[in-house]
């Protein structure tokens, strides 16, 4: 009985060809021990070199991003080390190509600036991306950024299609919304 | 006049998301090497930085030797890599002579290409391209 509950959860990651999943709280420690997995596992699914460089890239950087700005957190939202915040990631293969999805809650109030983000990378081209890429290493970070404004340009320039977004309103919290980021890889 | 006393080494032990950091200021060799996504890079590498740039104020006529060997770094840690580029680059502006050995894996676009950015923009450090076989 045990195992057919738990096969019957994991058929369903099966079907649609998911191979890694976590949702749960991003700490660093998280971050480092899902990192070997995935090398490992890409290993193993037989991703080229590249292929895997761009994936784990993905990774880390939509990682970082719900340990750095998820509003659920396990942690003080003063405290900027050490913090541990909740999302959702996987990585999928479809075709020939991967795809890497994440999603997690941010601040309702905080929408119209992620979107302001990452709306004008969609319709930019590849070359375009590396433009704004080289500008930005060069710029001040931005004022809100705990990285470097460089994350979803880094993103960009990893995957082979635009990245997807969407917003959808949090079903359990009122003020919260759900960010969900895809890279296609 | 007493010249000042050497600058200590500095040393950080790799860790699976920071990079081994092998700072020799007496030997005029600073190393890098591993990968780096700390959590927080602007913590991790401020002072590394200052460091430097510490140390570059007490160079005069200097062969600094710079090895960097990253098998990975993130968006936030490239963004302070390139500080770290800019004050060595100033150092050579000032009358060092400052060589960097960038490495990467040879068929590592990314990091090739983050070594073509620097030679564009710090044109007085003597580069050297290491592509290294996988």
């Amino acid at each position: 009985m045990l195992y057919q509950e738990f096969n019957e959860f994991w058929d369903v990651a099966r079907k649609r060809n998911i191979i890694f999943f976590y949702t749960g709280y991003f700490s660093q420690h998280v971050v480092s021990a899902i990192s070997e997995t995935i090398k490992a596992r890409l290993d193993t699914a037989g991703a080229a070199g590249p292929t895997r460089r761009r994936i784990f890239s993905s990774f880390i950087e939509m990682s970082q991003n719900v340990m750095h700005y998820s509003s659920d957190s396990l942690t003080p939202n003063a405290q900027l080390d050490q913090q541990m915040r909740r999302g959702s990631f996987c990585i999928g293969t479809r075709g020939d190509s991967f795809f890497l999805l994440c999603a997690n809650p941010v601040s309702t109030e905080n929408v119209a600036q992620i979107r302001s983000r990452l709306e004008p990378l969609h319709s930019m081209t590849m070359e375009e991306i590396r433009l704004a890429y080289k500008k930005a290493l060069r710029e001040e970070a931005p004022a809100d950024s705990k990285g470097a404004g460089l994350g979803f340009l880094t993103l960009a320039r990893d995957a082979s299609e635009p990245l997807e977004f969407e917003f959808a309103q949090d079903p359990q919290e009122p003020g919260s919304t759900i960010f969900c980021i895809k890279a296609i890889i | 006049m007493q010249s000042p006393s050497p600058l200590p080494p500095l040393f950080l032990a790799a860790t699976p998301s920071s990079p081994e950091i092998d700072f020799r200021f007496e030997q005029h060799t600073l190393s890098i090497k591993g990968e780096s996504y700390p959590e927080n890079a602007a913590a991790f590498y401020g002072p590394l930085n200052a460091a430097v740039r510490n140390y570059c104020e007490t160079c005069h006529d200097a062969q600094i030797t710079v090895h960097v060997s990253l098998a990975y770094f993130n968006s936030s840690s490239t963004k302070m890599l390139f500080t770290l580029f800019d004050i060595l680059n100033q150092a050579a502006i000032d009358g060092n002579r400052v060589r960097l050995n960038w490495y990467h894996d040879e068929d590592d676009d990314t990091i090739l290409e983050f070594g073509q950015e620097l030679q564009q923009d710090f044109t007085a450090l003597d580069f050297h391209d290491h592509a290294v076989g996988g």
